[in-house]
């Protein structure tokens, strides 16, 4: 039935959202105001101002802003849009008067707009859609890019931004990313699973592990190397898988490219399979002798890829576009489930001395949650911060891309070491009860 | 109860639908249409009024409760019926006597927030929406911004 007639939909088509080139390389940033409830005093300036531009008067009722106060423990809220990057007030409205702009602010088209309120229901931020007066629905357009409220305030509580103007850790790891993919796989002939650079070795430490089993001898020169990543490992967690790795940096790019298509099946879905791998891969080297899982290894595949031995080594290099594929799936899916280097680097990195953590009580909870979405190995529970929790990130899984920190708008995701506790912004399960 | 009708016939009267000439332009604007797939003139702010006007029972009617009271009938209306008042009023009248099933409550506070119907049709256009999201949405806004008052600041 529903099929049959039609809707506003057909009428009114929502836009798509246009996706150009350039915001592969630079997003596009959401612009909105930011809160500091610190220092808010609960004067009440921002929603004066703000009424006066919606009506004419002084009215903060009908102020597109409105500062919620808790006399008991001396603290304020301001409460308005945020500009959500998924706004739900425009799904949930019926005639479709909700529009977000190319510039990312919500507007609502007075023409189509009934004062239904529709929207007010639907804002999971309880913005004060709806004019106290005159009951009719307005919003908050950032006043077309220059706030009142933000230019107002006499605490600089308020403050107004298009997101962070450079996201420099962004940056800087793409390069590390390449020059490192540059040295091992083209500069040092062969290796990341072995090099001697002057009198310096270094060798992978999944491979050495396996060369032990294989010939059940010690070599003292692997041991040396095994260690040193060991220590780096517990010193800065699995920063070779995101920052390092020549593999991850073609998943990463791999990742850019195409999209997420299917969804892996649920028996594969579970990280301890590399671990099994890791086993089997050293079992399987004692008992034929060679290092069995390096025939295979993506990573060593691709650094044997260039040199004199040749660009294509028929079937071996069938390796790196097959798991790369896995990319359809899930972001870095092969680092996340299989992966036997990055499961050894996992057991190092159980000793952590570095922590991430995410602020619940800084984290706008509904409108951004942006810190989930970029991570490629998604252990950032989303879920678990809408309902005030701050998340427990386990380090063992984090490869520190620093992704969640170069995104979050709020500064709420922030580096800590292990044995600090109370951790400003942080909410663990004890406090939200209260 | 002679109270209630008194309070029905002053609704009726504020709402001032007697002046209604049936054109039907609050129901050409309804968003209604656009919301609900069993729209009919029953539940249309044009049957309401009707059935007020004639007398039937309208304040128990079911119908009654599918109005998201918005203002777009009243501004096109060219006799100046209010039918958003009509059944605010109405609305108002069944709450006072005691909480009616086709009205939500807040699970925060307890007060009336939002009709069945209307809420339906709002968590079915958010049907993604991860769980949580959608029991945040079942609190009243005023609990919602408590809730972010405990939460962040």
């Amino acid at each position: 039935m529903q099929d049959e007639r039609l809707g506003i939909d057909d009428l009114r088509p929502r836009g798509l959202e246009k996706r150009t080139l350039m915001d592969l390389f630079m997003p596009r940033r959401r612009p909105f105001i930011l809160f500091d409830p610190d220092r808010c005093t609960g004067c009440g300036t921002c929603e004066i101002l703000c009424s006066t531009r919606n009506t004419g008067k002084i009215a903060p009722a009908s102020a597109s802003l409105r500062i919620v106060r808790d006399d008991a423990r001396g603290r304020n809220l301001a409460v308005y849009c945020q500009h959500c990057r998924k706004p739900l007030c425009v799904e949930a409205c019926p005639t479709r008067a909700m529009t977000r702009g190319e510039d990312g602010i919500v507007r609502i088209e007075k023409l189509f707009c009934t004062s239904c309120g529709l929207c007010t229901a639907a804002c999971p931020e309880a913005a004060p859609l709806r004019d106290g007066r005159t009951a009719e629905i307005r919003k908050c357009d950032l006043c077309e890019g220059d706030p009142l409220c933000v230019k107002h305030c006499p605490n600089g509580a308020l403050s107004y931004t298009k997101g962070k103007a450079f996201r420099w850790i962004k940056g800087v790891r793409w390069t590390v990313q390449l020059i490192s993919f540059l040295l091992l796989v083209m500069v040092f002939l062969g290796t990341f699973c072995y090099f001697n650079a002057g009198s310096f070795g270094l060798s992978c430490p999944t491979g050495t592990l396996q060369n032990i089993f294989a010939t059940g001898r010690i070599v003292l020169a692997g041991l040396a190397s095994f260690l040193a990543i060991f220590l780096l490992t517990v010193l800065l967690g699995r920063f070779f898988c995101g920052w390092l790795c020549p593999f991850g940096f073609v998943l990463d790019l791999v990742d850019r490219i195409i999209p997420k298509k299917f969804g892996l099946p649920k028996f594969l879905k579970t990280r301890m399979a590399k671990y099994g791998i890791l086993g089997g891969a050293a079992a399987g080297s004692a008992a034929f002798g060679f290092q069995v899982f390096c025939t295979v290894c993506p990573i060593g595949t691709l650094c044997r890829s260039y040199g004199q031995q040749g660009m294509f080594r028929g079937a071996e290099m069938a390796i790196v576009p097959l798991l790369a594929g896995l990319e359809l799936t899930e972001r870095r899916s092969w680092c996340r489930y299989f992966c036997p280097v990055g499961a050894l680097l996992a057991l190092f990195a159980k000793l952590h001395l570095l922590k991430i953590v995410i602020g619940a009580k800084k984290c706008k909870k509904f409108s951004c949650i942006q810190c989930a979405e970029v991570c490629p190995m998604g252990i950032i529970d989303g879920d678990k911060l809408r309902e005030g929790l701050s998340p427990e990130i386990p380090m063992t899984e984090c490869i520190g891309c620093l992704r969640c920190l170069d995104r979050c708008p709020y500064g709420a995701a922030k580096i800590r070491f292990r044995w600090q506790k109370g951790v400003p912004g942080e909410v663990t399960g004890a406090e939200v009860n209260r | 109860m002679a109270g209630r009708d008194e309070r029905i016939r002053r609704i009726e009267k504020e709402s001032g639908i007697d002046r209604c000439v049936e054109c039907g332009r609050c129901t050409a604007v309804c968003p209604m249409v656009e919301m609900y797939v069993n729209f009919s003139i029953a539940m249309s702010p044009r049957g309401i009024i009707k059935k007020a006007l004639t007398g039937e029972a309208v304040a128990a009617d079911r119908n009654l409760w599918y109005c998201t009271e918005c203002n777009a009938g009243t501004d096109a209306c060219p006799q100046g019926v209010s039918c958003r008042d009509l059944v605010r009023g109405l609305r108002r009248l069944v709450l006072d006597a005691g909480k009616p099933e086709e009205m939500n409550v807040c699970p925060g506070c307890g007060g009336p927030f939002l009709a069945v119907p209307v809420e339906d049709f709002v968590l079915g256009r958010l049907k993604d929406e991860p769980p949580n999201v959608k029991n945040w949405l079942k609190l009243c806004p005023a609990c919602r911004r408590e809730g972010y008052l405990r939460r962040n600041a």
